[in-house]
């Protein structure tokens, strides 16, 4: 199972559009997609000295740990989790089920205002992963089972 | 850092299984979660792993086992294992916080060489960075896969992963079969225990 459908640019610039539009609407800091491996897969926003690298890895793990616990208490409906900060909040929302938007906004705005527009993203987003999806069934990746260290497999020579 | 409940004579102690990506930390887990022995089935947990979709460790693998393994003290065992990949380092040193023992995990084929020491490099670093030393943790090493056609021989992997100052137990094995799994978590545990009753024993 692929958890990243294969993108082509109209689907970049899609993905791309639906974080810019979420971001400016809700004047959230920034936007992420991630797969659900914690693979950053578009970005949007003000940098602010963040590594989102390790944010995207430590989401999904987080997201995976609380849906876990959440199970653990039959609870089969989850699809959020929210890190009420000082300074910076953190939203997480599942897209498909393989894709996840983070969302990191000033502490002083309401996570009420982000949820509403995050959730008409959520469904942009989704719409345009399902699109790439059908467009190309067999293509695609699970990033989770490269290993970045050994990239030897990530490009391969055309057999003759 | 074990925890010890003197009231309820209960001692918990965490054992994290690490090793660089795909070398079969996980399958130790799931073979001794398959296969342990308990006195009652309570005393065996739950296993958890939180993997992506392809089955990948993506936080950890976790399972709770309960023994009576000093006299007098109920000792509940948590297993953990670290995803192996290089991205999840942060996760690997939140895995590794309060850690008691480690089984390393090594991937026995030729080519993954690299990647055990980068990997075994990376844990002395993790340690570091969470102040602890791995002069201090009892651990132990688990060359896997031996039954893969082109592994490297046990002493070129001494070589490379036990020559430090003081060596440690060395296992060979293949976790997929069951083999070397429940040989490293007993020597784990008896490293483990020595050093809490002589530590014990100093109070």
């Amino acid at each position: 199972m692929f958890t990243l459908p294969e993108l082509i640019e109209e689907d970049v610039l899609e993905l791309d559009g639906a974080l810019g539009d979420l971001v400016t609407k809700s004047e959230a800091t920034a936007a992420l997609i991630l797969d659900i491996g914690g693979f950053l897969i578009a970005q949007h926003g003000k940098m602010e000295g963040f590594d989102y690298t390790t944010i995207g890895a430590l989401a999904s793990a987080s997201f995976a740990a609380t849906q876990a616990m959440a199970g653990l208490v039959s609870e089969t409906n989850f699809s959020s989790i929210y890190q009420q900060g000082e300074s910076y909040s953190l939203l997480l929302n599942s897209i498909d089920g393989q894709c996840l938007l983070a969302v990191i906004f000033r502490a002083q705005i309401s996570v009420g205002v982000i949820k509403y527009y995050a959730s008409g993203t959520i469904t942009r987003i989704g719409v345009q992963l399902t699109r790439a999806r059908e467009r190309s069934p067999d293509g695609g990746y699970d990033l989770s089972s490269l290993n970045l260290a050994d990239p030897s497999e990530l490009f391969r020579k055309k057999e003759d | 850092m074990a925890i010890i409940n003197q009231a309820t004579k209960e001692l918990q102690v965490k054992i994290v299984y690490y090793g660089p990506a795909k070398c079969g930390k996980t399958t130790n887990l799931e073979q001794v979660h398959s296969n342990v022995k308990v006195a009652s089935p309570e005393n065996k947990g739950k296993m958890v792993s939180l993997a992506t979709s392809s089955d990948r460790t993506l936080f950890f693998d976790f399972l709770p086992i309960e023994a009576m393994a000093i006299k007098g003290f109920k000792t509940k065992f948590q297993l953990y294992t670290v995803p192996g990949q290089v991205i999840y380092n942060t996760t690997r040193q939140l895995v590794l916080r309060g850690v008691d023992g480690i089984v390393f995990v090594a991937d026995s084929q030729y080519d993954k060489m690299a990647e055990n020491v980068e990997s075994f490099q990376n844990l002395t670093d993790n340690l570091k960075s969470l102040k602890m030393n791995l002069n201090d943790i009892p651990y132990v090493l688990q060359y896997n896969k031996r039954d893969l056609p082109n592994v490297a021989p046990v002493e070129y992997m001494d070589f490379l992963l036990n020559n430090r100052e003081v060596q440690v137990p060395a296992f060979t094995g293949s976790a997929s079969k069951s083999e070397g799994v429940f040989e490293s978590l007993n020597m784990i545990t008896r490293l483990l225990l020595n050093k809490f009753i002589n530590e014990s024993a100093r109070k």
